[in-house]
């Protein structure tokens, strides 16, 4: 399951990536910080996140082939996509510290399994 | 002009979707199922779960197949691997039978650590949900492909009205309102098909691909003077026969040359064939699994060494991934590849049942919130009529239902007699009882009673699966062996896990009364409640 590392990273890397998409509106964005959203600090989070899901895309291109990879990746904003879509209502916090914490634990997971 | 385009667009999404929407519902769900069909046939056969490869596991298959038919016209011996425990032995019979015969020969299952033939219970496996996700069952095959392809181009008709008619697509990309009746069933069909918009065009247009030839038949009979056969051997050939039997001869061993083609691939031999086994023109095939490249061939894509029988003498190396690919045949491959994903390794393919999930979830939430709509816009004092009934019942047996009735399959497996006649037609027979009594009940209490109760029995059969297995198998999850091969546990786990979902979704509906109950809790009761809200409206 050598596979399985950079995979978790570019599925934390996708959620990360839409979180950050989701904090430059401002309906999120009250959500998750509990503040109104300044309209010339939109772009601190609009481009991070399409930077976050185009590293997303980078590590699937390591792990899969280019067709596939392409495919992986859409696939991978779905599925990273959808508990951000759902837990925003409810817990939009966590939602928030899920998108710092898991791509610093994917990248712990990958570098322990590599010097492993 | 816009506006009215927008509005015939959603007429067209509703009412396409309601219209293919059940079929849908079900070619979704067992096509999600079909990514595990290999693993799913493996549990229903749980006497040859306790088979593992071992490094004398090739000479035991050799010489049951020696025994068996030493002088068949060629033999194929399929190695266990991540989806499969037992090897499995196919031979050509040197005479064709009277009728013809199977086209693939005959096939036996053979006990990877001791050699002896196994004979498992009769079951389709998951091949009867692999083919009923594109030729349902009992109708005629090409009318059942037909119909399916039709619920296709719908579905692909449904995608692109969908987006024309979603106003917000961008604005409403992560909302989500719980609680909202028909607003949150929206935003939650809205959510999955937006999310998932890449991989649903995807799978659909794939879909439309792989009936190819059924759909558009003219450009094929055109260029081949209607000979269709003439078109699939030369386009998808399954490769020449086999040269004239020779006289008989010694056969090498055949380990030496597995470890000179796991040297040479740097991967395991899967697949080993012998044309005019025990002939002096013997050959000998090996083949290991190729990469997961989507845009290579589809068929006989393998790296593979072929030699000569009674010399041992390497004849060819072939690896067709370097092979060029014209670029209509990659796009063809591509799309197919990720339809089917055949070259996918585990994790790979619990990515694809997910992403199968999600289209699921797509469907399912456009047929409630078909219900749901209609229910809101009643009058207080209004019931649904006839047709919103009915709507309602079809969804239960659709969604509900086919839960309940694959759960009944599963458990059809483990509690018919392993030796009962006709077993595999039985386990089937069990499916569609259980699906049409869903159907009946969905009907008869088409309300939030009736969705409550089939979520508790499907919660229950789920549940039950597990429970039954530790009872009537020997690699239930509390043994090793279950989780020795790690498709036979998670098949259990995914059982739970679905028992779990339906569980909290029943702890849901019975929470929150439904404004409808709290209204009746408020007015005088009424001489006719049957008909509430539709489960719909659960927060």
């Amino acid at each position: 399951m050598t596979m399985a590392p950079p995979l978790f990273l570019a599925l934390a890397l996708a959620y990360a990536g839409l979180t950050s998409l989701s904090l430059a509106m401002k309906r999120h964005h009250d959500q998750v910080m509990g503040r109104k959203l300044q309209p010339e600090r939109v772009r601190y989070y609009r481009w991070p996140g399409w930077l976050l899901l185009a590293l997303s895309l980078w590590v699937t291109l390591t792990v899969w082939p280019l067709g596939l990879a392409l495919f992986m990746a859409v696939g991978l904003v779905a599925i990273a996509g959808l508990p951000l879509v759902f837990l925003l209502p409810y817990r939009a916090r966590l939602a928030g510290r899920l998108a710092v914490a898991l791509p610093v634990l994917a990248m712990l997971t990958w570098s322990t399994v590599a010097l492993a | 002009m816009n506006k009215s385009f927008r509005q015939s667009m959603a007429w067209l999404h509703t009412w396409t979707g309601l219209l293919l929407g059940w079929l849908l519902v079900a070619i979704f769900i067992t096509g999600t199922s079909a990514y595990f069909r290999e693993e799913i046939t493996l549990w229903m056969q749980p006497e040859v779960h306790d088979s593992t490869l071992q490094p004398g596991t090739v000479e035991l298959a050799m010489a049951a197949l020696n025994a068996k038919a030493p002088d068949a016209k060629s033999w194929d011996i399929n190695l266990p691997g991540d989806r499969q425990t037992a090897v499995e032995l196919r031979w050509q019979p040197a005479k064709q039978p009277e009728n013809g015969g199977r086209r693939r020969g005959e096939q036996m299952l053979m006990d990877a650590d001791s050699g002896e033939v196994v004979a498992p219970r009769a079951t389709r496996g998951g091949n009867f949900f692999y083919r009923f996700h594109f030729e349902l069952y009992g109708i005629d095959r090409l009318w059942a492909r037909l119909l399916v392809c039709l619920a296709t181009m719908f579905m692909l008709i449904a995608i692109i009205s969908g987006v024309i008619t979603h106003k917000k697509i961008f604005k409403d990309f992560f909302t989500f309102r719980p609680g909202k009746g028909q607003r949150s069933w929206l935003d939650a069909h809205n959510a999955t098909a937006v999310l998932a918009l890449p991989y649903h065009f995807m799978i659909t247009y794939s879909g439309l691909l792989l009936f190819m030839t059924l759909i558009m038949p003219w450009g094929i009979d055109a260029a081949y003077e209607n000979d269709r056969r003439a078109f699939f051997s030369e386009v998808f050939s399954r490769g020449e026969d086999a040269a004239q039997p020779g006289s008989p001869g010694q056969m090498v061993a055949v380990g030496p040359l597995i470890e000179q083609t796991e040297t040479r691939f740097g991967k395991p031999v899967e697949r080993i064939q012998i044309t005019n086994p025990n002939r002096d023109n013997a050959q000998i095939t090996l083949r290991v699994n190729r990469d997961p490249a989507v845009t290579d061939r589809q068929r006989g894509g393998d790296p593979t060494q072929v030699f000569q029988g009674n010399t041992g003498e390497l004849i060819d190396t072939r690896i067709p991934a370097n092979d060029p690919v014209s670029p209509g045949w990659r796009i063809y491959n591509f799309f197919t590849s990720v339809h089917m994903a055949r070259f996918a390794d585990p994790l790979t393919r619990w990515l694809f049942f997910l992403f199968g999930i999600a289209g699921s979830a797509m469907t399912v939430t456009g047929m409630l919130l078909w219900v749901s709509k209609r229910t809101q816009q009643l009058r207080r004092d209004q019931q649904p009529d006839r047709a919103l009934k009915m709507v309602n019942g079809l969804n239960m047996a659709s969604i509900t239902g086919l839960m309940l009735a694959i759960a009944a399959y599963f458990l059809a497996n483990r509690l018919l007699p392993a030796t009962l006649a006709a077993r595999e037609d039985r386990e089937i027979q069990v499916f569609f009882i259980i699906w049409l009594v869903s159907l009946v009940h969905g009907l008869l209490r088409p309300n939030r009673h009736g969705w409550i109760e089939q979520v508790a029995a499907a919660s229950l059969l789920w549940l039950a699966i597990p429970v039954v297995n530790i009872f009537t198998t020997a690699s239930h999850l509390f043994t090793p062996l279950a989780w020795q091969h790690a498709a036979i546990a998670s098949f259990d786990l995914v059982c739970l896990t679905l028992a779990a979902l339906g569980g909290y979704t029943l702890w849901r509906l019975q929470r929150k009364p439904l404004p409808a109950k709290a209204r009746r809790a408020r007015a005088p009761r009424r001489a006719n409640t049957a008909s509430e809200q539709p489960a719909g409206e659960s927060p």
